[in-house]
């Protein structure tokens, strides 16, 4: 491979100068590097294929020796993995550049800029006379590329929203997407068939066609959804509004594709098929669900077993979805409806059966695949694009475009006078707006088009051209404006503030009250069925699918766990102050890994309950004369004085050591089962075990004052220094149960003399050191979701 | 319609309960049909008993609290016209209805449904949720699945997060604060009463 010497002026200003020379330099590497292999993907270096035939083939007959080659190129053994790397690579150096520019994201959604990049390279490719590759091959789009995002979408679809505003999704994505299909496709065939004096290739365009071009134009993509509104951080409930219509209307698409594709040949359809169709998208869209709510129980109940083999958690719930997608591809059902469903049947009783460590994975790992997705898919739009085949008529592009847009905005505009009538928190105008213009197509209707064979569509490259205008046009055109129009219209954006204990309670409270009142009413309501879906789910279904004794946990107290966790966490994390104020818990590290999310406004401290002012003095107090006790006993010492001589009988102290250590462990599980129902207790024994052994987080930490001056062995000893240290602990625990009946343990010293008292510490640090390694479930809007709304 | 209105005025004091509640004839004939079916003693009046009889509410874990919620402090029997207002309560708040300063606040009042609300956890009318009380509730929603201390915890919890003048209990300004982001209107709504 070429590479080229830095000659390069770096762009960009500031600081960072010779990093974005740097970057820029790779980019252009690797650019100029990905073409050429690539291109060979379609021109096989045969000529030196040949040699190395040749060669042996010479070997063979003649057995002449040669010279033994100690180093050789062979690129055909390694073309396909590597050029697929070499994609990703690509496609994340991108993403990774966007970001270094300054303000160059706040301005243009990265879709727009991953576009032009894919441009670039098919640019290049073109320019260096090499065939490009089909990428955008529908075989790849549809089984590899799109999955990874629509799980993402699916596990960490936010149920109760989803599920309030059901109805209004489900008019935008069936109905919506009907209106926009016969709209767009039966004016369109009406403008192609104006001036009959003057015949145009359009004539020849038949209705069915346009019809199924209009189907195929109609649908809202979830991928530029997705991609542009995680930028806006628009409020929620037109998130879910836009997000949910573009995931739910896949159904339609399907149907209404197969079924126009299906008659394009004959050239009618007949009110049968018509009838036909209509039960195919029931079967179609509920089939879908079906197969992914059974994909979604079999999750659960597999994972429910999982708890010796904790490493391959992750891959039950990535290969069930992916099964669930693919069986439902296979019986023509929606796959993507078919993945959320996975997804979000499998997620709450997933999530309490697995352990932290595999939850952090799921996360990342969804997070990781379904960007790399997305940006492929837009680099791969832009390649596509320059491929052509094109076909640019003009009447039919700009009309096409046109009708888009009036299609959508009658659409929403009609849609939300019906649904206004049912709805307690109307739609408002702004709303009706944001709704209409975030309907963004994308990479789904490109790939449906490309599906369509040339054999039956002879307009199939100008359909191809509309399509990818259209989709310009709209991730460009109205991807880059929708954030100041955002700004503009002031529209409510998303709360960022984490659920509250508060929250929690009065919520299910409110719940609860509402179902009594509706009970009283004697009205069959809203609350009445959640409150019977969540009984029977209380009942039988979770004590199926989820182990142990965590299916009995309440909701509520689940909740409060987890909340402790992050704020243990989150208190290890920014240092264990004395005296922290309370506010919301700081999001520190956790929030900066997150691709997508933006880093939060500042981290605040919080904490655990501050204890009066009488008990720390008591608690003082206490230690106080403890440390005089010690340091007593200290002044006459005597190595026969000691409990176990550390120069001698190491043995003994052994015994000692292990006598202690077991009545400790004793006192922690007893602690820990306090406060919660024993999750996951494989972890504890050994952890606990470890912890006491050679933790040094246990000991790190703690002031200096506090420690009672150690008998400085001085080492001839075979103990190191932090058996011995070890030995104090558990001198002084014992005193201070002997003497004050207080219960201060080990390892709650760390975090300073004012807390150890409190029992809450003691467990909260053993839970805590059980997951520093890992930071655990993140602050994140999805975890505060309640198992079941 | 000319059954309608004379069903109507089966009903002591429509007009001014339709009034006062915003309610429309169709949906106080409605309740009145309902209150009638409960009370099943045909007294004209409802007791805690009637209320009872409902299945469903006696599965519901705050059910005794909800029924206790209609009648007033000593009263034994709530009559159709307190029935009504209570419900009133559970109506969907409406955003552009105008209303002059001599109109006291309607039931459905983002304000007065919290009130209601925060009335069923203040048993003792003090105008504070002690922690005893939270307790007391905690215990009634958690049904005994979980242990006093995990009780202990959770109440401490709450408390500290709500209570802003560190009195160690929880006022109506308070509860109304720690509730600002939840969507009352939408929480508190019966469908069927819109």
């Amino acid at each position: 491979m070429p590479s080229r010497t830095g000659s390069h002026s770096p762009t960009g200003t500031g600081k960072s100068l010779p990093e974005r020379g740097l970057l820029l330099l790779m980019v252009l590497v690797l650019l100029e590097g990905s073409v050429l292999p690539l291109g060979a993907a379609s021109s096989p270096d045969i000529s030196h294929q040949k040699n190395v035939d040749n060669h042996k083939v010479e070997d063979e007959k003649n057995y002449t020796k040669k010279a033994f080659p100690v180093l050789d190129l062979d690129y055909h053994h390694i073309q396909t993995p590597f050029e697929i790397s070499l994609w990703v690579l690509l496609a994340s150096v991108m993403k990774l550049g966007f970001h270094m520019i300054p303000r160059l994201p706040g301005i243009v959604p990265e879709s727009c800029l991953l576009i032009t990049v894919g441009l670039l390279v098919g640019g290049l490719i073109k320019l260096a006379g090499e065939k490009v590759p089909p990428v955008l091959d529908s075989q790849l789009f549809f089984l590899c590329l799109l999955p990874p995002i629509i799980l993402d979408a699916g596990y960490f679809l936010p149920i109760r929203p989803f599920m309030e505003n059901l109805g209004t999704i489900l008019m935008f994505a069936v109905v919506g997407t009907l209106w926009n299909a016969f709209f767009i496709g039966g004016l369109l065939y009406a403008v192609c068939q104006i001036q009959p004096a003057n015949p145009s290739e359009l004539h020849q365009l038949e209705i069915l066609p346009c019809l199924l071009f209009g189907s195929i134009i109609s649908a809202v993509d979830p991928v530029a959804v997705l991609a542009v509104f995680e930028e806006i951080h628009i409020n929620e409930l037109l998130h879910i509004l836009v997000f949910g219509e573009s995931l739910l209307n896949d159904a339609v698409t399907v149907v209404l594709y197969h079924l126009f594709e299906e008659y394009s040949a004959a050239g009618t359809v007949t009110v049968l098929d018509g009838f036909l169709g209509i039960i195919s998208f029931l079967v179609v869209s509920l089939g879908g669900i079906l197969v992914g709510a059974i994909y979604g129980i079999l999750t659960a109940f597999t994972s429910r077993f999982t708890s010796h083999t904790r490493v391959i958690e992750p891959l039950f719930v990535f290969v069930y979805s992916y099964m669930a997608y693919l069986s439902a591809e296979m019986f023509h059902l929606s796959g993507i409806m078919a993945l959320i469903a996975c997804g979000a049947v499998m997620r709450p009783y997933v999530e309490a059966n697995i352990s932290h460590k595999s939850h952090t994975t799921i996360k990342y790992f969804l997070k990781m695949w379904s960007s790399v997705s997305e940006t492929l898919i837009f680099i791969f739009l832009g390649v596509a694009t320059v491929d052509g085949p094109h076909h640019w008529n003009w009447t039919f592009v700009t009309v096409t475009v046109i009708l888009c847009l009036v299609s959508r905005i009658i659409g929403v505009v009609g849609l939300t006078c019906v649904i206004n009538k049912f709805r307690i928190v109307k739609l408002t105008t702004k709303d009706q707006f944001i709704v209409a213009y975030g309907g963004m197509r994308g990479a789904i209707a490109f790939s449906l088009g490309f599906l369509l064979k040339k054999e039956q569509f002879p307009m199939r490259e100008m359909f191809l051209t509309a399509i990818i205008t259209v989709i310009f046009f709209t991730v460009f055109v109205q991807g880059m404006t929708i954030k100041p129009l955002v700004e503009l219209l002031a529209v409510k954006k998303k709360q960022e503030a984490k659920r509250s204990i508060n929250e929690e309670i009065h919520t299910q409270f409110l719940d609860h009250l509402l179902t009594g009142i509706e009970d009283i009413c004697g009205h069959y309501g809203h609350h009445h069925w959640k409150d019977k879906l969540n009984r029977f789910n209380k009942k039988y279904v979770k004590k199926c699918l989820i182990a142990g004794e965590r299916s009995k946990e309440p909701q509520l107290i689940a909740f409060y766990h987890k909340m402790e966790m992050k704020q243990a966490i989150d208190l290890v994390e920014s240092g264990g102050g004395v005296n922290l104020p309370s506010a919301v818990p700081s999001t520190v590290s956790m929030q900066n890994i997150q691709p997508k999310k933006p880093p939060p406004a500042k981290p605040v401290e919080k904490a655990l309950p501050k204890m009066t002012k009488g008990r720390e003095e008591e608690i003082r107090q206490i230690l106080r004369s403890n440390l005089q006790k010690t340091r007593q006993r200290l002044r006459s010492y005597n190595r026969h004085t000691l409990v176990a001589d550390p120069y001698e009988d190491g043995f003994s102290e052994l015994l000692i050591k292990k006598q202690k250590m077991i009545e400790l462990e004793k006192k922690i599980q007893h602690m820990n089962n306090y406060l919660t129902v024993p999750a996951a207790p494989p972890d504890s024994p050994t952890m606990c075990r470890a912890r006491l052994a050679s933790d040094p987080q246990a000991y790190s930490s703690k002031p200096a004052a506090e420690r009672v001056p150690t008998i400085q062995v001085d080492l001839a000893s075979p103990q190191s220094p932090d058996s011995v240290n070890l030995m104090d602990e558990f001198r002084r625990a014992d005193q201070q149960e002997e003497d004050q009946g207080l219960m201060m343990k080990p390892p709650s010293g760390q975090s300073g003399p004012n807390r150890p008292g409190e029992e809450d510490r003691g467990r909260e640090q053993q839970k805590l050191t059980r997951c520093l390694s890992d930071p655990g479930p993140s602050a994140d809007e999805e975890e505060d979701e309640p198992f079941l709304p | 319609m000319g059954s309608k209105s004379s069903s109507l005025n089966k009903i002591p004091n429509a007009q001014e309960l339709m009034q006062e509640t915003g309610f429309s004839a169709a949906h106080i004939l409605r309740l009145y049909e309902r209150f009638e079916f409960l009370d099943v003693d045909q007294r004209g009046e409802l007791r805690p008993e009637d209320f009872g009889a409902i299945r469903e509410l006696s599965m519901n874990p705050i059910g005794d609290r909800i029924i206790s919620a209609f009648f007033s402090p000593g009263k034994e029997a709530v009559d159709f016209a307190s029935f009504v207002r209570i419900l009133a309560h559970f109506r969907p708040t409406e955003t552009n209805r105008t209303r002059d300063g001599a109109q006291p606040e309607p039931a459905n009042s983002r304000t007065r449904k919290l009130k209601f609300a925060f009335q069923l956890y203040d048993q003792d009318r003090d105008g504070k949720i002690s922690r005893e009380e939270l307790l007391q509730v905690l215990r009634m929603m958690l049904e005994m699945q979980v242990t006093e201390e995990q009780l202990q915890s959770i109440a401490e919890r709450a408390i500290q997060e709500a209570d802003l003048d560190q009195d160690d209990a929880i006022s109506f300004d308070e509860f109304r604060k720690s509730l600002e982001k939840v969507d009352i209107d939408h929480k508190m709504n019966i469908r069927f009463l819109s």
